[in-house]
Formats: C-alpha cells, sequence, structure tokens
C-alpha cells in the first residue's frame, strides 16, 4: 500500500497541473475541471495496482482523463436536452467559464471559437495547438488513427480561423 | 506547452489542487471494508433494494422524471440516441 501511495503522489506532483489543463481544454470550466480532477485521480488511485510499469504513465493518465472529459460532456449535453435547455447554452458555458477567464477580447473569441468545435475535434486541436502532443501519442491516447488525427486537426484549425474571421 | 492558454485559475490553486488530490489515498484507505463486512453488507443492501423495489411495482409507480433522466445519463445514452428516439404520444 505504501509503494502505491508513493507512486500516487508522484504522479500527483508531476501530472496535476498539466492534466489541468488538458481537461480545461476540453470541458472550459474551472469549477467542472476542478470536480473532474478528483473524480479522475481517484480513478487513477484504484487503477494503479492493474498500471503495468513497461507502459508509459503520461500516456495512461491522459487516456483516464480524456474518457472522464469525454463522458462528462456527453452527460451535460443529455442533461440539457432533457431539460430542455438550448445546446448553445452549454457552448456559451464551456466558452465562458467566469471568473477564470482571460478577459481579452482576442482570448474570448479564441475561447469561443474552440467551444464551438465538436468534442472530438476540440479534443485533438487542444492537445496538438495547446498541448503540443505528437499525433503518435494522441493516438495512443485516443485510439484513433494519426491519419484521422491529422485530418481532425486540420478541420479544427480551419473552422477556428473561420470563426474567428466572422468575428471580428 | 504553449504559454498562450486562454483561460486562468484562482491564485494558489494548483498548490490547494495538490494538497487535496494527496487525500485520496487517506480517504480511499479509511472506507476500506474488510471483505467479510463488504459480503454483509452487499447482502443487506440487495434486501434493501429488493424491498423497495417490490413495493414500487406493487404500488403501479412510475419513474419520476427526474429518476428517468438520471437512468438516462447513467445508462450512456447519447444526444444522438435521444434525437433518433421515436416517442408514442
Amino acid at each position: 500500500m505504501q509503494e502505491q501511495e508513493i507512486f500516487f503522489n508522484d504522479l500527483v506532483r508531476q501530472y496535476s497541473e498539466p492534466l489541468y489543463w488538458h481537461v480545461r481544454g476540453i470541458v472550459g470550466s474551472h469549477d467542472d475541471t476542478d470536480d473532474l480532477l478528483q473524480d479522475i485521480f481517484i480513478k487513477v488511485w484504484k487503477a494503479i495496482p492493474g498500471f503495468r510499469g513497461d507502459s508509459d504513465p503520461f500516456t495512461w493518465l491522459w487516456r483516464i482523463a480524456t474518457n472522464e472529459a469525454l463522458s462528462f460532456l456527453r452527460k451535460a449535453k443529455v442533461r440539457a436536452a432533457l431539460s430542455f435547455t438550448s445546446i448553445d447554452k452549454e457552448a456559451e458555458r464551456i466558452s465562458d467559464p467566469t471568473p477564470f477567464f482571460d478577459g481579452d477580447k482576442a482570448m474570448r473569441a479564441l475561447r469561443k471559437a474552440i467551444a464551438s468545435l465538436p468534442d472530438k475535434q476540440r479534443l485533438v486541436f487542444t492537445m496538438r495547438y495547446y498541448e503540443e502532443l505528437p499525433y503518435e501519442q494522441i493516438a495512443a491516447i485516443t485510439g484513433t488513427s494519426e491519419g484521422a488525427l491529422k485530418a481532425s486537426y486540420h478541420i479544427a484549425y480551419e473552422k477556428i480561423k473561420v470563426f474567428l474571421t466572422n468575428t471580428d | 506547452m504553449k504559454t498562450n492558454i486562454p483561460y486562468s485559475t484562482p491564485e494558489g490553486y494548483f498548490e490547494s489542487l495538490q494538497n487535496r488530490l494527496s487525500e485520496i489515498p487517506a480517504r480511499r484507505t479509511r472506507f476500506n471494508f474488510t471483505p467479510y463486512l463488504a459480503l454483509a453488507a452487499s447482502f443487506v443492501m440487495a434486501l434493501l433494494v429488493g424491498n423497495y423495489i417490490l413495493m414500487k411495482t406493487a404500488g403501479n409507480q412510475s419513474a419520476s422524471d427526474e429518476e428517468i433522466v438520471e437512468y438516462l445519463i447513467e445508462s450512456g445514452t447519447t444526444l444522438a440516441q435521444l434525437e433518433d428516439a421515436v416517442y408514442d404520444l
């Protein structure tokens, strides 16, 4: 048990901040990200006994976090649909998580542009553009081929450009 | 990682985050029941849940809207499936 706790604390120390930014890029809201990180690291704690030391902890953690974040978004959309809340309101919440946003107009526009993307495109864009992960690593995390990821990123990038152009 | 991320965090957030996350092992360990206690608890839960279901169905009560919503969300229903569903009016 002590070994598990030492390993877990090392993961928290090394990865909690970059993992925060990864999840935040997907779900947008600071509060949602904070809640999700608790759930993610509880899952990580439970999964440590089954973790094979030969696989990369980064990919393992990012896979758990990505699945949790996407699951959260799916549930939020279903909940919004069932309570007749506009999906646009959900996008608004993702793009403008007050009060922890950069007030710069350009940044807000960029955030809205990213929020307008479908979930998986937003995920690929965040990992490639902000986290600067290689396609090989994104493929290992998402289980998607590199070719599909490159196409997805290109489409996301073009959509953001169009969105920002129309916003000006 | 790029530095022009369009989000910010409260001051001191990451220090407090690490402290809170570091408490997880102690919290999870504290509530770790022995196998016999866990078995007994499962048996009692099964009896209670079964009794609840019997009482619910005996009274011909239908699930509330909230119960239906929670079931759909937790069962993995996607937005596409909801939109494709045909409802009998």
